[in-house]
């Protein structure tokens, strides 16, 4: 079976919109939470947002966007984007950068993409209300395919002109999750040499605010305090858009281009909770499952694994569950792994959150450091028992899993290990 | 006639009942808002057209519009181009930027345009042209049609062996055909002993062949009318020069563009080429014709803004439809 290795990384988040700035926030743990305008208005009680950065996509049209210059974007290709595109295609650049990947090694049969975002609300709120308002015939021919769940992979799919699998994942915040796993099988299995993975989110008002109807995101007014997960005093989680991607390649391609791959993909899992639309179990069955499973498939002992990035988004029940299913897998207090999650930092990317946090994974093999958790001092005790650094320790993990969790109790466990 | 384009409701004081209505300041607002990233002489040609209505001013909108959805390296093209300037192969337009531009154009000069009329437009002259007619309330331009022999003999008043078209394409503003000299023309048997010629007379002849196909399948018709084949005929033609003889084996390829076209007269310029070579230009060739009542009527029109006095028969004569087509 092919071996499967991260060659590339592209990065637009709220903590940093290229590798080094990311890498030095994790370290030193700082995040990228602002005071979110939009949001400061009365009738709105959330107010922090994990904010991208040098890039400007609040008007619905796309020529009216701003982003950083070194990145040339044809209207072409703008016009079919949602903002989560254009976050997709900026870190997409940066990736196969990173990946010194040329043209003829994106475009072929044996390369493919898959996606993963929760499509853009702001833009299908825009054409449905001008549908309504001016008539179907006088709607934008691409609002479609800027709109919808999927238009990540018809965009970048189409700009790369990529040849090989392409699909587009929709398991909420498991979604990227899943699709490095589908791509992990995808390559061991033989059918593709090469994948992208790609995750992203527009991360604004339509995005984030919907999720304070479910009483799930934090009212703090603190960007310093907003997120706080495994906190005994966290009160929900600070949303956060952007887009990472990952490249994962099989042995025999990283060989050939003689790249040094980040880490090795050395497996996967999933499991579901089988129990509420959108409550995680209480005894965290379906998480402690998936890791299980991935721990099996990736031939990892649970006493083996250095770090666990954790799912854990400061919700008061996702962290509980999160941390009762951590505990029946690594269940030696001798050989605990460290766990942080490192939404503290950025907040909770929806679909983008598994590609985004296994990218940090990648990061931090490769520059020996293991991010501890920002902003938690007070360990809430439904928590305990886990090994929650407060700081970041500059050493080398050998093996890391990135836990993920979705609505509907979808839950994917990854594996990497050191390259 | 003139006289009778003026409204019947002229000099009482209730409104008029049809037309454009009033351009409103919020309605610049808008329009400014939707050219926004035109040429500030597009919006002028705009805000023109929605005040008076002119037709004149459209030109100006649409190449503005088009400009705007060209890629910024391409737009040069647009600078003095003609009306042969293809949206696809050279401006890079796709069929879903054709559409942008369709929406933006319909927003601007308040008109509806239909999928089905979109799919013929080619050329910046067919989308110009296209656009005119509705405006105007014409009948719309026929799309560019290739015609095989069955189809050509089918439909002219000439038959073999005094037929001299092989294959033609026919649009609504200029008509193309090819003729291969075989050499079995039995004139060539006396023109002349011993050395086959195509005759200068007949290369004529052929152009004036391919003036009757346009008439007969690309000049636009009034409603409900046709132009009959038994009514076309010669009646002059002028700066007719020859620059090289032609021989069997040689492929003509023949062009003709209406001039002007006023009943019962058309006039055409006409050329003939082999290869890359000129072999006949004639500066004007005018046959006359007349309409019957056509056995299919044409498409209705759709174009909601229509000016006022074109929308009644008895208003101001209307240009003849070719002749707002030409001039667009």
């Amino acid at each position: 079976m092919p071996r499967v290795f991260i060659t590339g990384l592209g990065f637009v988040t709220s903590i940093g919109n290229d590798a080094p700035t990311v890498t030095r926030n994790l370290r030193e743990l700082r995040h990228g939470f602002e005071l979110y305008p939009p949001f400061q208005k009365p009738d709105i009680p959330c107010k922090v947002v994990g904010t991208i950065k040098d890039f400007t996509t609040d008007s619905t049209d796309p020529e009216d966007w701003t982003f950083p210059a070194r990145y040339k974007i044809k209207r072409e290709l703008l016009r079919s984007m949602a903002p989560n595109g254009l976050f997709a295609q900026c870190a997409m650049l940066q990736a196969i950068d990173d990946a010194r990947l040329t043209e003829p090694d994106i475009s072929n049969s044996v390369t493919g993409l898959y996606a993963a975002s929760g499509g853009s609300p702001y833009l299908t709120h825009y054409h449905h209300e001008r549908l309504l308002k001016v008539g179907v015939m006088r709607c934008s021919p691409l609002g479609i395919v800027a709109s919808i769940v999927g238009t990540l992979n018809f965009n970048l799919v189409a700009a790369f002109k990529i040849q090989g699998a392409s699909c587009g994942f929709s398991s909420a915040c498991a979604s990227s999750a899943h699709a490095l796993g589908y791509a992990f099988d995808d390559i061991s299995l033989g059918r593709q040499k090469r994948m992208f993975i790609v995750g992203a989110e527009d991360g604004n008002v339509d995005a984030i605010l919907p999720f304070a109807g479910m009483r799930t995101l934090s009212l703090q007014t603190d960007p310093n305090l907003a997120s706080r997960p495994f906190d005994a005093a966290r009160d929900g989680f600070v949303g956060t858009g952007g887009s990472t991607v990952l490249v994962l390649e099989s042995e025999d391609e990283v060989v050939r281009r003689g790249v040094q791959p980040y880490a090795e993909f050395l497996g996967w899992g999933q499991a579901s909770d089988g129990y509420n639309v959108a409550i995680s179990h209480p005894g965290g069955s379906g998480s402690a499952a998936s890791i299980a499973n991935a721990l099996r498939a990736a031939k990892v002992a649970p006493e083996a694994v250095d770090y666990v990035n954790a799912h854990a988004t400061s919700t008061l029940i996702g962290d509980i569950s999160e941390a009762r299913a951590l505990r029946s897998i690594f269940n030696s207090p001798a050989t605990r792994p460290l766990v942080s999650s490192t939404k503290a930092l950025t907040g909770h990317g929806l679909s983008l959150a598994g590609a985004m946090e296994s990218g940090f994974c990648a990061l931090a093999m490769r520059e020996k450091f293991i991010p501890g958790n920002a902003h938690l001092t007070t360990v809430d005790p439904e928590c305990s028992g886990l090994n929650l650094p407060r700081t970041t320790e500059n050493r080398a993990a050998n093996i890391m899993v990135k836990n993920s969790s979705g609505f509907g109790g979808a839950n994917v466990a990854l594996v990497f290990q050191r390259a | 006639m003139p006289d009778a384009a003026a409204p019947s409701n002229l000099g009482t004081n209730k409104p008029v009942p049809s037309g454009p209505k009033p351009f409103a300041p919020e309605d610049e607002v808008a329009l400014r808002e939707a050219l926004k990233r035109c040429s500030p002489s597009t919006f002028e040609a705009a805000v023109q057209f929605r005040k008076t209505g002119n037709a004149e001013h459209v030109p100006a909108v649409v190449i503005g519009v088009v400009e705007r959805f060209v890629e910024p390296d391409l737009r040069i093209k647009l600078k003095d181009a003609g009306d042969d300037l293809r949206l696809i192969e050279d401006l890079g337009i796709d069929s879903l930027t054709m559409m942008e531009i369709v929406i933006l154009v319909e927003d601007v000069l308040q008109m509806t345009i239909n999928n089905d009329e979109l799919r013929n437009l080619r050329t910046v002259g067919d989308v110009k042209t296209f656009i005119d007619c509705k405006i105007r309330g014409l009948p719309l331009p026929k799309p560019t049609k290739f015609l095989p022999i069955e189809h050509i003999g089918a439909v002219m008043p000439m038959q073999p062996p005094f037929l001299f078209l092989n294959e033609a394409s026919v649009s609504s503003t200029a008509a193309n055909g090819k003729y291969k000299i075989s050499g079995q023309e039995y004139f060539l048997q006396g023109h002349f002993k011993d050395n086959p010629v195509m005759p200068a007379s007949i290369m004529l002849e052929a152009l004036g062949q391919l003036a009757v196909l346009y008439l007969l399948e690309g000049a636009p018709t009034e409603p409900g009318k046709a132009v009959s084949p038994q009514t076309i005929f010669f009646t002059g033609c002028e700066g007719v020069r020859a620059h090289r003889v032609c021989k069997p084996g040689d492929i003509l390829s023949l062009s003709i563009k209406p001039k002007r076209m006023k009943m019962p007269l058309a006039t055409f310029e006409g050329s003939i080429r082999v290869g890359q070579e000129k072999a006949v230009i004639a500066e004007e060739i005018t046959l006359t014709y007349a309409f019957v009542d056509a056995v299919n009527a044409p498409l209705p029109i759709n174009g909601t803004v229509t000016p006022e006095g074109a929308k009644t028969p008895e208003a101001a004569p209307a240009p003849t439809p070719l002749r707002a087509a030409i001039n667009a």
